[in-house]
């Protein structure tokens, strides 16, 4: 079992399973409706470069901590939405939520660039009473409260890596 | 026993009776100060229709911190995905005790802290000591007056207080216990109860302290305080004062002063005892809020160390004992295994202590305190100059060479800091990583145990940053208490009317994920809009850490009135209660509501008028949760830094639902729909530049005027572009009719209004014609409240 980032963060007996960059996109691919939430640690040039590749494939991606002056420098913000992630899951929580497209709900929540803690909280909530969503870290942390998780990243290049094949993946669609 | 009833009317056979009040147990004297209102003393129950309303809009959203219960032999049940446990209770509802559990906890350390005041003054002042704040202030203690419905008059006219408090929390403990309350909007009311006492203990306690100690008496000019761990001195011995319960320094001072030896030895303190001694004592100094207190005592340079109760490390033994200080417990509360000695010859306990016979005492009679610190910082003040406290220049390259990148330092680290990493660089010799750990970390030692070749990880950061260290010198305002009456007199209006745009209260601990440097930001930016800003605690001491580009703190820069633009060091984590006082003034004073045993009407104004906001960036300790609860209750809200979320509970709006956002106009009694204003009433931000635009929208009120408006949202434009550089997706909400608009920016945003959200504008006035929520209407009288409805 992998060790949670902050290591006395075990929340219970339902923990993420650990899942490869194929599994995540095997689970992605399976979504009606995915959202991708991205925070504060895209101000990290070489992963904001990722998520918008990812904004560029066609998801649906909201910057929440502030981060969306990221995207406005880069041109992206009229591709993104923004809100408190606080919020944000607050409106996730609500099945009937009727979505930034005001279509509806979404089904499967991406965590990507957050705070570990403030992420991992906003993912217990989901778990425990979002029984409508599934929900993913791709981020460098292990993230217990979350449906399916990567592994611990320490090292960039890995993580880089990993989130490479998921972009290229989804792309090859 | 003391048991009251109430007779609104009775008839019978020629007898009638009407606003009969009977008291069993004990007179108590009716004043014709202010006609009594609905909930005096009042129970939970008395203002759980008030809670339910609030509860209504601002819905608790849960994020558990842990998915199972433990706390009877039952479990551990597993209650993940909202399953209940072998109780019955669900996981919604044990989030909810759980926060009730931080809220009775958090009120019980300031209520405790209050009683063992009262005890303390009584003895030494006697109950007849007089409440007088000086001629400014009429209204001595709006929260008590609120509450409680008693207008003190003397410092025995807290005793019924304190039992009121000390009954309702007991009560409120025991719904705690298994098998008592089950629905989790119960707990949160019975939490917003205990805020509520939270607050009135707090108010209590401040003002105790400053009438027996003469602790300034809201003087906006009180005098600077010198602080910072570079202020402390290797030349002099230092008596290191930690804690909140300000007695045992006081007596340091004043044996101190009575034996001439104010030059000769420093009192240097940390967290809130630091500032409440410095009310009384202009030469101590501050030396760092809580997350520095591992910092200040590993520097070495405290001679003694005094403890008295609250945010203490609960290791605080040995770590005194690692620098060869000696230590002194003085409350029962937080005695640390120490022997009590309070009946001995003091010069008896001096030798042992010097000698190093023992490592500390328990002393619980404050004037043998100051006699005992005193003599033993003189005579261990030589001797302790050969401690070793951090490791030397060769030593550091040695201990960071050993790192071995593990990385279990990162686990373990509640900042989650990459300390392998600026290992990593330390070791060719670049120390700049290590020295921006210094700010962000909060010596919690966490990441020293992990250490598999045993890295004083927490040290190597400290010699790594002893150039910011050597450098860390500052000023703080020192508290000054309570706000007058007169302060409010000008400021009411402008605040109820929104052309002061709001009163930020930056509070609190400072658990902060980016150093304390946050919280200064925004107080600067707030500051610099002419925005009332209130400080205390941790947050009041942290801000004078920083200087601007003229070299100077906020507190020389800026005035300490409460009025625009001023910045409004109230004191102690206690002397918060002056802040809730202040919203209550605006209410009693500007807008003549009366106070007496009137919560929810209070409440109503301040939620409906007075655009307040709370920050607790750094909130870490239960007390945390309490103070933030009861400002929640009085209508205030509040934004937590990211760390809150581990609190479990939110209260957050909807502004998309438009069935939460209906008010009634009290002079008719229609119902109003309006714009989501405050739209949370407890809300985590991740970063500060998310915080400081979200701080400007919480201070929006259905009330504002159109001018007040316009301000408020000039600002809430201004910060979103400066700090997100976009405008918010929320703004238009707020626009009620063109007036509102900012001037600077009109014709844009009528553009955008017509463009984005399809509103109708007449371009030839410039009126908007069609779009918002609802147009202003001076004469709309916002309540929540029925029975406030005139007709």
């Amino acid at each position: 079992m992998e060790t949670p980032y902050d290591i006395g963060n075990i929340p219970g007996p339902k923990m993420a399973r650990v899942v490869t960059p194929e599994e995540f996109v095997k689970q992605f691919k399976k979504a009606k409706k995915p959202l991708l939430i991205v925070g504060s640690e895209i101000s990290q040039e070489e992963l904001r470069k990722r998520v918008e590749k990812l904004i560029d494939l066609g998801i649906t991606t909201v910057a929440t901590g502030g981060s969306i002056r990221y995207f406005v420098e880069d041109g992206y913000d009229e591709k993104v939405e923004v809100a408190v992630l606080h919020e944000l899951t607050n409106m996730l929580l609500d099945e009937n939520w009727k979505g930034f497209d005001g279509e509806g709900n979404y089904d499967f929540v991406i965590f990507l660039g957050i705070t570990y803690y403030l992420a991992s909280q906003m993912l217990s909530a989901l778990k425990n009473f979002a029984p409508h969503i599934k929900t993913a870290s791709i981020e460098r942390y292990y993230h217990p409260n979350a449906d399916i998780s990567f592994k611990n990243q320490f090292k960039d290049e890995k993580f880089f890596q990993m989130v490479d094949e998921i972009i290229d993946k989804i792309g090859e669609e | 026993m003391k048991t009251k009833f109430n007779i609104e009317k009775f008839e019978s056979q020629g007898i009638s009776l009407k606003n009969l009040e009977i008291f069993i147990g004990e007179v108590i004297e009716e004043e014709d100060w202010e006609p009594m209102g609905p909930y005096p003393f009042p129970s939970a129950t008395d203002l759980r229709d008030w809670d339910f309303k609030i509860l209504k809009r601002y819905k608790p959203f849960y994020a558990p911190y842990d998915d199972t219960c433990s706390l009877c032999t039952l479990g551990k049940c597993d209650l993940t995905g909202n399953k209940k446990g072998a109780c019955g209770i669900d996981l919604k509802a044990t989030q909810g005790r759980i926060v009730l559990l931080a809220c009775v906890v958090g009120t019980s350390a300031h209520v405790a802290h209050a009683r063992h005041l009262y005890h303390d003054i009584v003895k030494r002042y006697g109950k007849d000591l007089p409440i007088d704040l000086g001629s400014e202030i009429e209204v001595e203690a709006p929260l008590t007056r609120l509450i409680t419905g008693i207008r003190p008059k003397t410092v025995g006219d807290f005793e019924p207080v304190l039992e009121y408090i000390e009954e309702q929390l007991v009560q409120m403990a025991d719904a705690l216990h298994t098998g008592q309350e089950g629905s989790y909007l119960d707990f949160e009311s019975k939490a917003l109860h205990v805020g509520m006492l939270d607050s009135l203990g707090k108010e209590v306690a401040d003002i105790l302290q400053i009438v027996a100690f003469n602790f300034p008496k809201g003087d906006s000019d009180v005098h600077l305080v010198e602080m910072g761990i570079g202020t402390m001195s290797p030349e002099r011995p230092t008596i290191l004062v930690i804690g909140h319960n300000v007695p045992p320094a006081l007596d340091i001072a004043d044996y101190l002063i009575e034996n001439g030896l104010e030059d000769k030895v420093d009192i240097a303190g940390i967290c809130c005892t630091s500032l409440d001694i410095t009310r009384y004592y202009p030469n101590a100094k501050i030396v760092a809020a809580l997350s520095h207190q591992i910092k200040a005592i590993r520097s070495g340079l405290a001679d003694v160390i005094v403890v008295d109760e609250q945010c203490i490390r609960a290791d605080i033994l040995e770590q005194a004992r690692r620098v060869r200080a000696p230590l002194i417990a003085t409350m029962d509360k937080a005695l640390h295994g120490l022997k009590d000695r309070t009946n001995d010859d003091v010069d008896k306990i001096v030798e042992d202590l010097v000698s190093g016979k023992v490592d500390g005492v328990a002393i619980l009679d404050s004037e043998k305190i100051g006699e005992v610190a005193v003599k033993v910082a003189l005579k261990v003040h030589e001797s302790r100059k050969d401690v070793k406290s951090l490791p030397s220049d060769e030593e550091l390259k040695e201990l960071v060479n050993k790192c071995i990148h593990c990385n279990r330092c990162t686990l373990a680290c509640p900042q989650n800091l990459k300390i392998s990493e600026a290992n990593r660089i330390a070791k060719t010799g670049d120390l700049s990583k290590l020295r921006e750990l210094y700010e962000s970390c909060i010596s919690c030692l966490r990441c020293e145990q992990v250490c598999p070749v045993n890295i004083p990880i927490n040290d190597v950061i400290m010699k790594a940053a002893m150039p910011l260290i050597r450098n860390e010198k500052g000023k703080v305002r020192a508290g000054r208490g309570p706000i007058k009456d007169t302060e409010i007199r000008n400021v009411g209006a402008p605040i109820v009317l929104g052309t002061i745009p709001g009163i930020i209260a930056a509070i609190g601990c400072d658990n902060n994920p980016r150093g304390a440097k946050d919280v200064w930001l925004l107080v600067k930016e707030f500051l610099d809009r002419r925005f009332i800003v209130t400080v205390s605690g941790c947050a009041a001491i942290n801000l004078g850490l920083y200087k601007d580009e003229d070299g100077e703190t906020l507190y020389e820069k800026y005035p300490g009135e409460f009025d625009a633009g001023g910045l409004v060091n109230v004191g102690s984590c206690v002397a918060n209660a002056h802040i809730h006082g202040a919203a209550i003034k605006v209410a009693s004073i500007f807008a003549r509501r009366k106070l007496r045993g009137n919560y929810d009407e209070i409440a109503d104004y301040i939620l409906n008028r007075v655009g307040a906001c709370g920050v607790a960036w750094g909130a870490y300790s239960q007390k945390a949760a309490s103070i933030a609860t009861g400002f929640n209750r009085l209508g205030v809200p509040a934004v937590v830094g990211p760390h809150g979320v581990k609190y479990r509970r939110a209260y957050l709006g909807r502004r998309d639902r438009e069935e939460d956002w209906t008010l009634y106009n009290a002079r008719d009694g229609s119902e109003v729909r309006v714009e989501p204003a405050p739209e949370h009433l407890l809300v985590a931000a991740e970063t500060i530049e998310e915080a400081i635009p979200l701080v400007a929208k919480l201070c929006m009120r259905p009330n504002d005027t159109p001018q007040g408006r316009q301000i408020k949202l000039t600002h809430y434009l201004d910060l979103s572009m400066k700090y997100l550089k976009k405008y918010p997706e929320d703004w238009y909400l707020f626009v009620r009719n063109e007036a509102d608009l900012p001037l600077a920016r009109k014709e844009e945003l009528l553009k955008r209004l017509e463009d984005d959200y399809g509103w109708k504008i007449d371009w030839k006035t410039k009126r908007i014609l069609e779009g918002p929520i609802r147009k202003v209407d001076p004469s709309f009288d916002p309540t929540n409240l029925e029975r406030l409805i005139r007709k």
